[in-house]
């Protein structure tokens, strides 16, 4: 169904011609091949948006998709064929080989003189993002598993700029190849060799500082929340927001979360001070100035991280930043005083100054609405300082959230007993699961903040090993799962721990933890149902391991233990409660 | 059916009149862009390898660098007359003046056959054509390229003996050289490669779907190739094609109707185009006479093969299907020839901008070698396409606003633009 919507749209909408800013059609194609699944996103909410949105929150917010070409898939064909890449991609090569191979291939002849026009006349930067086929045939969300270059774009010579550009796309094009793509792709019992790539090259949303280029405000919104604070309920849904590109959110968890039904709740903290520590202190920035090493095959190539006091200078905090007064421990409203700033977004969220908690509420109703499920969206947005013209919205991208439909009672009586290895009430997802043997779990008494690299790729060994004999298993560990900071908890990718379909992250006394609750891998433990309990060691259910000790190791380092049960375990989440419980037989 | 035996520089003579007529050039202009600004005829001794020395005829003409230095290819050809390199000459002024590179028009040629030579003799032959034009060639005076029956080998020939004169390295010297010998990545590909460039854009601009069009191409060398190779892979289908059998002294057409296989018939082609008709026939291909490949029923015809192949004699055999012909080759095609398609409102990619690809990734190897820097492929045929593109639709502009047929426009176009150098320079 999907894949004839797709080929349907590709022949409704224009052909690049050659015209990127000053053509007529703001969303064009290079090729007559399939968009993608990200793009037939897109293309599915053009028309939605101009005609349901945009007038709604005018003059206040204009709301785009900003101005795109689509290379749709039969270049990636081309590409593949011509230059014969199937070998090395479809091997278990290093995903540098892999990416070095393809920067030393030829784009297809048919595709270079598009590029090159569209390169001659654009100076800002472009973000070049994949769109694959089996995320559109199957309409499910591949969130960060293929890659996003974004380039400056701002050389001064056309030939570096074709050549930036060229580079960015043969890097798109190899992360279909790469090992987290790999391990997705054996997860959900696709091969790579079915896989097709269609490459979005896009405006980016932002404002140039110097040498930096940022959104004001990137985000995402979910219309389903699966931890609901306070008064929220699930399908109100739930919204990160933050400072510059969206990286920090999608990849570094850091964010200012609220409900759209609540936009001026905090989020839970314990004292100011907490607050102040997990809300945004640094922001993601396109490096506008001197470039830094030449690593065409790194993602973050043209890539920057800044502090507070750099957007600060730059004027781009005035509507989304309050100041803390350590005199009195108190959040005050604006940057009227001095004093360290805490992105909280207050003058957008408690004073309303621009209607954009209203916009993302019907944006998420129109997306669900035509989708017919619920939807996860990524946007940018910039802010005029001036107020004279419009904030300008940009809508990235729409995918769908995977949620189970089951119903599933856990009353409080089932999280105690002889037979539960692990409960908690903070519990991620809904379903039952009975068919998992195997555990895998980090030992509690050897467990050491200081060993978690060495513990991420001895659970990545093992990962690998269960994933392609496609055994599911119950992974448990300690600390924030993904963290980008090692002493932080194990800082493992999707990827490494793929074959997990149970999840728990956990506390030990001495350890000074906050738990992600499933914040870093969030979208792919939607997608993938992945069940994940948050069970911290001050709450009052505990980890069974003297059980889990006794039972037979088949793998075993000093740091990590696979066991195998002669039994599956039963392991019940409710998702409307965030109630779970593993039992074993 | 005319008599008179085809003169290719009478035609670009008046092909250049009546431009002028439109223009409204003054006699002095006239006088100075009908005729080459310098010419070169000499003789070449080449000992045979059995003993004797045979002599060679060779030429070198320069038609005009008022926009820059000579640019030109060098034909090893045996009907080859200073007719003939003086239209090409012409020819290139104009197709440098279009494309906008900042390069005049030169040819020159031998009078051979270099089938009937040994390495060692074509070797000889094209170091004494060097010795003879040494103080006309340079990258700042006049700058050789490979044409017909010339190849990258007798490119670095003739620049090794250049350098070996001038006692010093000038790679940019001369064009076409190997890749990794100072010649250009994409620059094999680029005149086919730039051919179907413009022939996409002139199916953008009829509304046809590449996917849904046939094509016909009359010769298999670089040009023939390349435009097979590029105009399947926008989804075109060529289901024949048209050479010279060397051997048998003729030509024949190979046809499929599925569509011909550009690998495995690149496969069984020696290197001057020719392909085997045995393997031919063996891996199916209708083996037809050479004139078949004009009488397909297609919607695209490609004569990428020698000058003056559709003329009044065979222009009616041209079936009512074919919308587009786009030609590779210099002057395949009879202004009577023309005249009897433009009544049947058959859409011309004139020569002057269809083959042009060749020329303008001569300049950029040109470029390429005077930094000693060379680029990527990628870089190379985007900006070729660019230049392609352009140029087809400043031509289609004109066209449509002046009322010109596209050959005209195009014409119109380059001999402005030399008019205007020249009298920048003063010269008229």
């Amino acid at each position: 169904m999907a894949k004839r919507m797709d080929k349907s749209f590709s022949k409704s909408l224009a052909q690049f011609d050659r015209q990127f800013f000053t053509g007529r059609e703001k969303f064009t194609l290079i090729g007559r091949g399939a968009l993608g699944g990200k793009a037939h996103g897109l293309a599915v909410m053009q028309d939605i948006l101009e005609q349901q949105l945009s007038g709604q929150f005018a003059p206040d917010i204009q709301v785009v998709i900003p101005t795109l070409t689509v290379i749709t898939t039969d270049f990636f064909d081309f590409f593949m064929k011509d230059n014969r890449l199937y070998d090395i991609a479809l091997s278990e090569a290093h995903d540098d080989l892999i990416a070095q191979a393809f920067q030393k291939a030829e784009l297809p002849a048919p595709l270079v003189g598009d590029l090159r026009a569209l390169i001659s006349q654009v100076h800002t930067p472009l973000a070049v993002r994949s769109s694959s086929m089996l995320e559109d045939a199957m309409f499910e969300p591949f969130a960060s598993v293929y890659a996003t270059k974004m380039i400056p774009n701002n050389q001064w010579d056309a030939d570096t700029r074709f050549r930036k550009l060229a580079e960015a796309v043969k890097y798109i094009y190899a992360s279909t190849f790469f090992k987290d793509a790999r391990n997705y792709m054996r997860a959900t019992k696709h091969t790579t060799a079915d896989e097709k790539m269609a490459v979005i090259i896009q405006e980016v949303v932002g404002a140039r500082y110097g040498d930096r280029f940022y959104p004001h405000v990137s985000g995402v919104a979910r219309s389903h929340n699966f931890y609901p604070l306070g008064h929220a309920k699930p399908g109100q849904g739930v919204v990160d927001l933050a400072l510059g590109l969206g990286k920090s959110i999608v990849d570094d968890g850091v964010g200012w979360t609220f409900s759209p039904a609540y936009p001026q709740a905090n989020p839970p903290y314990i004292s100011i001070r907490d607050l102040l520590e997990q809300s945004q202190t640094s922001f993601w920035a396109i490096n506008m100035g001197p470039p830094g090493e030449y690593n065409p095959i790194q993602e973050t190539e043209y890539m920057l991280k800044f502090n507070l006091t750099d957007a600060e200078r730059d004027g781009s905090l005035r509507f989304i930043a309050s100041t803390y007064r350590p005199e009195d421990d108190k959040i005050v409203f604006g940057m009227a005083e001095p004093g360290p700033r805490i992105i909280d977004f207050a003058p957008l969220l408690k004073f309303d100054l621009i209607p954009l908690n209203s916009m993302l509420r019907a944006l998420l109703k129109i997306c669900e609405d035509k989708l017919e499920r619920m939807v996860e969206i990524e946007f940018a947005m910039t802010l005029d300082e001036r107020r004279g013209t419009p904030a300008r919205f940009g809508f990235l991208q729409v995918r769908p959230m995977v949620v189970s439909e089951a119903k599933v009672d856990v009353s409080p009586a089932e999280l105690v007993g002889g037979h539960v290895l692990v409960a908690s009430e903070s519990v991620l997802g809904n379903g039952i699961l009975d068919d998992i043997q195997d555990i895998v779990y980090v030992k509690p008494e050897k467990f050491s903040p200081h060993q978690t690299q060495t513990i991420a790729g001895q659970l990545e060994e093992l990962n690998q090993k269960l994933a392609a004999s496609h055994v599911p298993y119950l992974l448990i560990g300690f600390g924030r799962w993904g963290s980008t900071d090692p002493l932080g908890g194990i800082p493992v990718n999707f990827g490494q721990i793929c074959g997990a379909k149970a999840i728990v992250e956990s506390t030990l006394p001495e350890m000074n933890f906050m738990l992600s609750q499933g914040t870093h891998f969030f979208h792919n433990i939607t997608s993938f149902r992945v069940l994940y309990f948050s069970v911290p060691h001050w709450e009052k259910y505990m980890i069974d391991w003297p059980w889990l000790g006794r039972q037979r190791a088949v793998a075993e380092t000093e740091l990590v233990r696979h066991v195998k049960l002669p039994a599956p375990l039963k392991i019940k989440v409710d998702g409307t409660t965030s109630r779970g419980v593993i039992c074993h037989a | 059916m005319s008599n008179k035996p085809f003169n290719s520089f009478e035609l670009a003579q008046s092909q250049f009149d009546r431009m002028a007529d439109r223009l409204g050039l003054d006699d002095p202009a006239r006088e100075l862009l009908r005729w080459p600004m310098r010419e070169t005829q000499f003789l070449i001794p080449v000992r045979r390898d059995d003993g004797p020395v045979k002599i060679f005829r060779g030429f070198r003409v320069l038609h005009n660098d008022a926009r820059g230095p000579g640019k030109g290819g060098v034909r090893f050809h045996p009907q080859e007359t200073i007719d003939t390199i003086r239209a090409l000459a012409m020819w290139m002024t104009w197709k440098c003046a279009l494309m906008d590179i900042p390069l005049g028009g030169s040819h020159g040629g031998v009078v051979c056959d270099p089938h009937n030579l040994s390495l060692r003799e074509q070797e000889q032959l094209c170091r004494g054509w060097v010795r003879q034009l040494s103080r006309d060639l340079g990258p700042r005076i006049d700058v050789p390229a490979p044409e017909i029956m010339t190849n990258a080998q007798y490119m670095l020939w003739m620049l090794d003996e250049f350098e070996a004169i001038q006692g010093e390295r000038i790679p940019g010297f001369i064009t076409g050289k190997p890749v990794g010998m100072g010649g250009s990545l994409g620059r094999l590909e680029a005149a086919g490669f730039g051919l179907v460039f413009v022939l996409r854009e002139a199916l953008k601009e009829l509304g046809i779907p590449p996917e849904k069009t046939s094509a016909s191409v009359q010769g298999f060398g670089n040009v023939g190739q390349f435009a097979t190779r590029l105009f399947q892979q926008i989804g075109g289908k060529v289901v024949c094609v048209a050479c010279w059998d060397q051997k048998e002294g003729t030509s024949y057409s190979y046809k499929k109707e599925s569509g011909v296989d550009f690998q495995s018939l690149a496969g069984i082609t020696d290197r001057f185009g020719g392909i085997d008709k045995k393997k031919a026939a063996a891996l199916g291909y209708d083996v037809l006479p050479g004139s078949a490949w004009l009488e397909q029923d297609v919607d695209i015809l490609i004569p990428a093969a020698i000058e003056n192949q559709i003329t009044m004699d065979n222009v009616k055999k041209i079936p009512p299907k074919v919308k587009i012909v786009a030609e590779g080759a210099n002057g395949p095609m009879t202004s009577e020839a023309e005249a009897v398609m433009a009544g049947r409102n058959i859409f011309l990619i004139p020569d002057i901008l269809a083959n042009a690809g060749g020329v303008t990734c001569s300049y950029f190897e040109q470029v390429q070698s005077s930094m000693n820097y060379y680029w990527e492929k990628d870089e190379v045929l985007g900006k070729l396409d660019v230049k392609m593109t352009t140029a087809f639709h400043s031509v289609l502009e004109l066209a449509k606003e002046k009322g010109l047929s596209t050959r005209d426009a195009a014409f119109y176009i380059a001999i402005a633009r030399v008019v205007q150098a020249c009298r920048d320079r003063g010269w008229i």
